[in-house]
């Protein structure tokens, strides 16, 4: 399920973005040294609390490159995947946890094996319901709001979904 | 191909991708941290104006550029909802803050392209409004 990028020209966009982001954290330690401070600490402390959950997504995208090809992969998330396919991707977009840039690699090779634009889409925005915050939902904001936003969430993953089938370009693999 | 050579190579695979986003990350993860710091709750509360719909507009526009762990936009629409912000304004707020990543915007972009990356943040800020108008509404109904 490796992404091929022939003849694709180097994307460097990533290191533009970290200069910029260093410089920008440069020119406000000048200005104020304490919120430079502040806001690294914090960056360190996400830092710290993705890295593990990003151990377990190399693993994870090392278990599907090893065990899923192309093939399976638009068997099951691409054309003509069905029911099936809007039930894989809505409960694994449930059930996924971290943040969701910590995603990306895994839903960006999907794609790239064949998955549905829609699929993908609605994977996203069911991660919408947090699972292991639900409680806190609750105590906030009581048993049927939780409920009801809930419902509302993944039928507007689906609805979303259905809709980005449509108006997305189909790509040619 | 030999399961081990599979194993091998996909995980040499694997690396490379986590390699080749790992700037962008980094970046992202320096962005965050200084919006958590910057963008206070108390400047979020003074945005809102008591009318639903631009509450609700505003609800889902400072969810799209918060970020952070969503207990804490749970806890962020807790007070704003004790503040006498609507129902309306603070589901969009806390749909928003999972759903729309402004801040991620660049690294969507560079994975997935400009024309996915639009529509599907596009169809979430849609769908912001829409469902939290309809949780509450059916709330509203319901009890």
């Amino acid at each position: 399920m490796s992404i091929k990028k022939k003849g694709k020209p180097k994307n460097r966009s990533g290191w533009v973005m970290l200069s910029i982001t260093i410089i920008l954290y440069v020119v406000i330690a000048f200005l104020e040294p304490s919120l430079a401070i502040s806001s690294l600490n914090k960056s360190l402390g996400i830092l710290k609390t993705i890295l593990p959950i990003l151990l377990i997504v190399l693993l994870i995208m090392a278990l599907l490159g090893t065990f899923i090809n192309s093939k399976s992969i638009v068997k099951h998330l691409g054309e003509g995947s069905g029911v099936r396919g809007w039930i894989i991707s809505l409960a694994g977009g449930v059930l996924s946890h971290g943040s969701t840039y910590i995603w990306y690699p895994i839903l960006s090779e999907l794609r790239n094996a064949g998955a549905r634009e829609g699929l993908i889409v609605a994977f996203f925005y069911a991660r919408a319901i947090k699972l292991p915050w639900i409680p806190v939902m609750i105590g906030y904001f009581g048993f049927t709001f939780t409920l009801l936003l809930s419902i509302y969430i993944l039928l507007g993953a689906w609805v979303q979904g259905i809709i980005a089938n449509k108006i997305i370009k189909k790509r040619k693999f | 191909m030999s399961l081990y050579m599979r194993c091998k190579q996909a995980l040499l695979d694997a690396l490379k991708s986590v390699y080749m986003i790992a700037p962008m990350l980094l970046a992202v993860i320096g962005l965050v941290g200084l919006f958590q710091v910057i963008v206070t709750p108390e400047m979020l509360h003074s945005l809102f104006n008591g009318t639903p719909l631009h509450d609700t507009l505003v609800g889902t526009a400072i969810g799209g550029v918060s970020v952070g762990q969503p207990f804490l936009s749970y806890i962020i629409g807790g007070e704003l909802l004790k503040g006498d912000i609507s129902l309306y304004a603070v589901t969009a707020f806390i749909l928003a803050w999972v759903t729309l990543g402004v801040i991620q915007l660049p690294l969507e972009l560079t994975l997935f392209g400009a024309r996915f990356t639009v529509i599907r943040n596009f169809l979430s800020f849609i769908f912001a409004l829409i469902i939290s108008w309809a949780t509450v509404i059916t709330l509203e109904t319901l009890l």
